[in-house]
């Protein structure tokens, strides 16, 4: 079993190779800390062909495409999703989607603490949820939400739990986190959703035959584009 | 024999096509979007970008089906990488350079006006510039003398609002709704075209073009003559609009010395213009060729016939590469 994993929900754009038995490699390129225009469009592409040339594979002998769809930045979401609905679709293998919170969340699993990934939606939001650790995993104790990010540390003092917060938005608004009651921040190394939680949890679910088909595999907004949020029925 | 995937995202229509040797076309899909903007009398660049993602997979399979054809039998995979909107574009781009990637296949970026015009050639196999093209859409107003396969002088432009925006401004103005082109030229044939003598912006003034007075004209009248006939005031404006157009493009081409000319665009569809088109010619003595209305609003034919000079010419682009939502022709 072959697995091409994709995850471009934040400014990090990410591709991993793997099979059952581990990973085969991985390529990641810019980060919270690139200031240059995100170049999803540009880089994907190359990033795909450099990693299965250095790792001798040739995507004909895939099993599955998995992504991650989100929630994140827009434009890299849709560049990632589309790569690999029609990397699939063109392979005839299935796809297998996976929440980039999920990937953040899942490598932070042995630790006895609240898991609150929240990954940066500009505008001074963030997209978030909260995890609980259990045997093996994390099971998810929230929706997937949409709010600043003192609605989210508000969320968390209510809570009164040991909590871990990561990804790039526990960076970027650490300010508000920082001072919480029994709150730690997980650092630089959890920014970005984790290829190798993408691997390990799509290869899972491709064993238990959890696919979509790639026309049903869509990125997770969380937000409504201005026009509907602002849209007003006229005869209202 | 060489076939080639085009695919066009530009604006708010999906489409896929199967091209033979930039000439046949093989099969033409086009998902229409227009439902999902209409509530808003526009197109919003995120509803289309978000719907484009959603169909992408099917348009493009249904492409294939259609032509009675496999990505085996493709030897190139195209896509609009501009002008256009930003999150839209790079919905084609990311798809064909998927399929590129998958199969090994050539990628070719094409320009969304240069394929308007190589509609041109897919209605006549016998069309070779050079030839003077008019591009009217939603999104652009253009005049452009194509000398050769991938040479061009863009001679006019508009100024300010596109020919198709005015069409889309003047129906929402009169509540009619959207798309306004099409709803515009229905009208209108019940209409008196000579009913309001509404201006002709710059008419006499070069080669670029300027619409957004014509609808403040348009507005202006109505306001003064609330009991008007709907259909005599679409008759009036599409009549000052294909007046403008059609004196520019006879005008241009006598002075650049062009024996043939080319319209391209949505309002290319529109009835209007093609049969004033068609009468303009006949007595400047110009060979007017008026590619179907399929063939004139977004559609990726044109993408794949472009493709196939363009690969011929310049080679494959490199997969490297992304959208330029400004990309200029030339
Ligand atoms: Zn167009």
């Amino acid at each position: 079993m072959l697995l091409l994993g994709i995850d471009t929900a934040t400014r990090r754009i990410g591709v991993v190779l793997a099979s059952e038995n581990g990973l085969l490699g991985r390529v990641e390129i810019g980060g919270p800390e690139d200031r240059a225009r995100p170049r999803h469009a540009e880089a994907l592409a190359p990033a795909i062909r450099y990693l299965c040339d250095e790792c001798s594979v040739s995507l004909r002998q895939l099993s599955a495409v998995a992504v991650g769809i989100g929630p994140g930045m827009f434009t890299g979401l849709r560049v990632g999703v589309t790569t690999a609905k029609v990397l699939a679709q063109t392979l005839r293998v299935p796809v297998i989607p996976i929440p980039s919170l999920d990937l953040l969340a899942y490598p932070l699993r042995h630790s006895r603490s609240l898991i609150v990934p929240a990954i940066d939606a500009r505008r001074h939001e963030v997209y978030y949820a909260i995890y609980r650790t259990v045997p093996g995993g994390v099971q998810r104790d929230s929706e997937y939400e949409l709010g600043s990010p003192d609605d989210l540390a508000g969320e968390i003092a209510a809570r009164g739990e040991e909590t871990l917060v990561c990804g790039d938005g526990a960076q970027r608004f650490a300010a508000s986190f920082r001072d919480l009651d029994r709150v730690e921040l997980a650092g630089a190394a959890h920014a970005a959703p984790s290829l190798s939680a993408l691997a390990e949890l799509a290869i899972a679910r491709y064993e238990r035959e959890e696919f979509s088909p790639p026309s049903e595999v869509l990125p997770m907004y969380l937000r409504r584009s201005d026009a509907e949020i602002n849209w007003q029925p006229r005869s209202a | 024999m060489t076939s080639i995937l085009g695919i066009e995202t530009s604006c708010d229509e999906t489409a896929a096509a199967i091209v033979v040797d930039g000439r046949t076309v093989r099969s033409s899909v086009v998902a229409s979007q227009a439902d999902l903007h209409a509530r808003y009398g526009g197109v919003v660049p995120e509803i289309a970008s978000r719907a484009h993602v959603e169909l992408i997979d099917d348009v493009i399979e249904q492409a294939l089906v259609e032509a009675g054809t496999t990505l085996d039998d493709v030897d190139a995979v195209a896509a609009v990488h501009g002008p256009g909107l930003a999150g839209a574009l790079l919905v084609g781009v990311s798809a064909a350079k998927a399929i590129a990637l998958a199969t090994g296949l050539p990628y070719v970026g094409v320009n969304h006006h240069e394929a308007h015009m190589y509609a041109a050639l897919l209605e006549d196999p016998e069309l070779e510039p050079p030839f003077l093209t008019l591009v009217v859409s939603g999104g652009h107003t253009l005049l452009v003398a194509m000398d050769d396969h991938g040479s061009y002088r863009v001679l006019g432009q508009t100024v300010d609002d596109a020919a198709g925006e005015a069409f889309d401004k003047v129906a929402r103005f009169l509540g009619l709704g959207y798309p306004g082109g099409p709803l515009i030229d229905q009208l209108a044939t019940q209409g008196d075209p000579a009913a309001i003598a509404f201006p002709r912006p710059m008419i006499d003034d070069g080669d670029n073009f300027s619409f957004s007075g014509l609808k403040t004209a348009v507005v202006q009248w109505v306001r003064a003559h609330p009991d008007a006939e709907v259909a005599d005031i679409a008759a009036s404006f599409q009549a000052a609009v294909v007046d403008t157009l059609l004196t520019k493009l006879v005008r241009a081409a006598e002075k650049y010395d062009f024996g043939t000319v080319v319209i391209g665009g949505g309002v290319a569809a529109n009835s209007a213009l093609r049969t004033g088109l068609l009468d303009a010619a006949e007595q400047a003595g110009l060979h007017a060729v008026l590619p179907s209305r399929a063939l004139c609003t977004d559609n990726a034919a044109m993408v794949a016939a472009t493709a196939w000079w363009r690969l011929n010419a310049d080679g494959p682009t490199p997969l490297d590469s992304g959208a330029w939502p400004s990309l200029r022709l030339g």
